[in-house]
């Protein structure tokens, strides 16, 4: 049965927290309104303080090594054929992804609100190694959640973060992956509001992290525009980039979202198949719903649980999005497509023997479209790839499917 | 307003204060869930609050989420948490909330519900992931759709500001579930000495009653909120009391005997 899609929630004519179209909002227990208040606040102020952006944009310099590369990889589309690729190698930011600017940046919030103590979920690690870099680099103290899961087949990233000081709390319960640490970060949080800062790793959950998260990486959307601007003298035609939860697709995304003429491709975890539990597609598969605080879609069942995800990479096996990525499905600005786990595999040997990049598995998969789409174009048009993180986390899982493979044979 | 609800709190209490639980519905099977309301409601609760269980409960301890686990195992769903109150409401007046997060509701559909749940009899809502000013709609809706015959139940934090506290100052409805101290529900940890005076300074601003939860587990606990307040809840302390129950594997007839004794406990509370 095809339910009417009604957003009951965000009726006109009522105050509600930041939304994008009818979703977003800020659904969370009563104890952390305030927080949240309060982080919005300490957060436009930030906007307007011309010391803070300064400190921010000189740690994307001369710690992160921004701006990123802007490379065009030319063994690759000679390969595939058709149009041209260039990869925005957000891979090579310190610490080994996009995830580092968005930690920078509320981190130094946190410091500036002057919270003792910063905690953060993790999926892939990637968010969490961030997060504990920042938090060296500034003194505080970082607890870092991570669901069983991917404790275990990540668990370089886990001695990364102990390396880096923090503390990482496994958590058991429901799917043991980032959804579940989610949840247990938010009810630390709700137990620790006064002094805890929390770090949010991605585009999504309540008002106003979306925002917040968004535009700490619209650093690489603006400069991919000016990169693309002076080496091609044009903007590219499309731009692809994978969606967990969304945050390296947003902050490419923004800058082009008023260019209609550029395509936005996101590209969602296809797994194992399209039925219910064998994906993290959530918005090629999903429908709205309220999931860690924000009205976005959801992969739920009949009855409004949350189910359980299957991705390779951990990064992307999340059963929510960011409500902006809802909002642009809905007006249709950007297109979302999913890639299984078989293709990004594919794609990331690719990657590999053609260009001497490994990508992360959640990187494969937009690189994976990029190859799916590539033959179709003319040589004159372009696709950005937002290779938003490198691979060297990922080599246990692609060693098991290199060693898979070769069974087969 | 619901006239059951109403009536609660319109007469004087029995023992030194109101008295809300907390049970999850289909915990571990309908059957025992109808069973333990019914026990509840005869031994001087005052109040029920009945969980809808949800995949991902933030706000919750340990022991609602595995009591949340469970009733999934168990295929319990809105659809069915409905006839479990059409089912309770056969024999028995008490006033009944469902507590529940957002997405369960809205995935059945919120005017369907609105309509079955008011049907079905029961009063009102607790929703912990619906912060009351961003409420407004789904509230009207639903007064628009039945008219008054469910609550929506504020929550008040410590942490609440005061333009928080001042929106849910207009509410002539229902009452106000005051949350005890920061945090997720149930645990050991002992109530913060600042809840009394935060509760009082709560009635200056509040026209409806006012029930204390999360961590309440204790008689001199509830003799000290009773003081300053018009109820306490009793939540994971009574989940976990049923729970070691069901984990012991006993013969029904022992069962129902035992679980007279978590009636009794609870009843004891407000002595």
């Amino acid at each position: 049965m095809v339910k009417e899609k009604t957003h009951v929630l965000s009726d006109d004519g009522y105050e509600t927290s930041g939304h994008f179209g009818p979703y977003g909002g800020a659904y969370v227990p009563e104890t952390l309104v305030p927080a949240l208040r309060e982080l919005e606040a300490a957060y436009m102020e930030s906007c307007q303080d011309e010391s803070f952006q300064q400190e921010f944009k000189e740690l994307l310099q001369r710690y992160v090594g921004r701006p990123s590369l802007f490379y065009e990889a030319k063994r690759l589309a000679e390969q595939l054929g058709g149009g041209r690729i260039y990869l925005k190698r957000e891979d090579l930011n310190h610490t080994g992804a996009h995830k580092i600017n968005n930690t920078l940046g509320q981190v130094l919030l946190a410091k500036r609100m002057g919270k003792k103590r910063v905690i953060a979920e993790t999926g892939a690690g990637q968010h969490g190694v961030a997060t504990a870099t920042a938090c060296a680099l500034f003194a505080l103290p970082c607890v870092v959640y991570m669901g069983e899961e991917d404790v275990r087949r990540q668990n370089l990233n886990v001695l990364r973060m102990r390396l880096l000081g923090a503390e990482v709390r496994t958590v058991t319960h429901g799917s043991c992956t980032l959804k579940d640490a989610i949840n247990e970060a938010l009810r630390d949080w709700v137990t620790n509001v006064e002094e805890t800062f929390y770090c949010f790793g991605t585009a999504a959950g309540p008002h106003p992290y979306p925002t917040i998260v968004r535009d700490f990486q619209t650093v690489i959307g603006q400069e991919t525009r000016e990169q693309a601007l002076k080496e091609l003298g044009k903007l590219p035609d499309a731009i692809i980039a994978c969606i967990g939860g969304g945050s390296n697709a947003i902050g490419i995304f923004h800058p082009f979202i008023d260019d209609k003429e550029v395509r936005l491709i996101g590209v969602e975890a296809g797994g194992t198949g399209n039925k219910t539990g064998e994906n993290a597609a959530t918005l090629c598969l999903g429908e709205p719903g309220v999931l860690h605080g924000a009205y976005s879609y959801l992969l739920q069942d009949d009855d409004g649980q949350i189910v359980v995800t299957t991705s390779v990479s951990a990064g992307l096996d999340y059963p929510g999005v960011g409500p902006e990525h809802s909002n642009l499905k809905e007006t249709g600005r950007a297109d979302y497509v999913s890639i299984s786990d078989q293709e990004a595999l594919d794609a990331c040997t690719l990657l590999c023997q053609t260009e001497g990049i490994l990508p992360a598995l959640e990187s494969a998969h937009a690189v994976a479209y990029a190859a799916k789409l590539a033959p179709g174009l003319s040589k004159d048009q372009v696709i950005v790839v937002n290779l938003s993180g490198r691979g060297d986390k990922d080599v246990e899982t692609l060693a098991q499917y290199l060693e898979g493979g070769a069974n087969h044979e | 307003m619901s006239e059951r609800l109403k009536a609660v709190f319109k007469s004087e209490p029995t023992g030194v204060t109101r008295l809300v639980s907390y049970i999850m519905a289909g915990d571990p099977s309908v059957e025992a869930s109808l069973r333990r309301l019914k026990g509840l409601a005869d031994h001087g609760v005052d109040v029920l609050e009945l969980g809808v269980p949800f995949s991902d409960p933030m706000a919750d301890g340990v022991v609602i989420q595995a009591a949340a686990e469970r009733a999934l195992n168990a295929q319990m769903t809105v659809k069915k948490t409905l006839e479990l109150v059409r089912e309770f409401r056969r024999t028995h007046d008490t006033p009944l909330l469902l507590m529940s997060y957002l997405n369960p509701l809205l995935r059945y559909g919120w005017d369907q519900l609105a309509e079955d749940a008011a049907d079905a009899g029961v009063d009102g809502f607790i929703l912990p992931d619906l912060p009351w000013r961003e409420g407004q709609g789904l509230r009207m809706r639903t007064k628009k759709r039945v008219g008054n015959k469910l609550d929506f139940i504020p929550m008040i934090a410590q942490t609440s500001r005061e333009q928080d506290v001042q929106a849910v100052s207009q509410v002539t409805e229902g009452f106000a579930y005051v949350i005890s101290r920061n945090g997720i529900t149930g645990g050991e940890v002992e109530l913060p000495a600042s809840v009394n005076k935060f509760i009082e300074s709560l009635g200056n601003s509040l026209q409806i009653p006012r029930c204390v939860g999360f961590g309440i587990q204790k008689p001199e606990q509830v003799r000290a909120l009773a003081k300053v307040c018009d109820g306490v809840v009793v939540g994971s302390a009574l989940v976990k009391a049923f729970a070691k129950l069901d984990q012991k594997g006993l013969e029904e007839q022992d069962l129902i005997e035992q679980e007279k004794e978590v009636f009794s406990w609870l009843a004891s509370l407000k002595n």
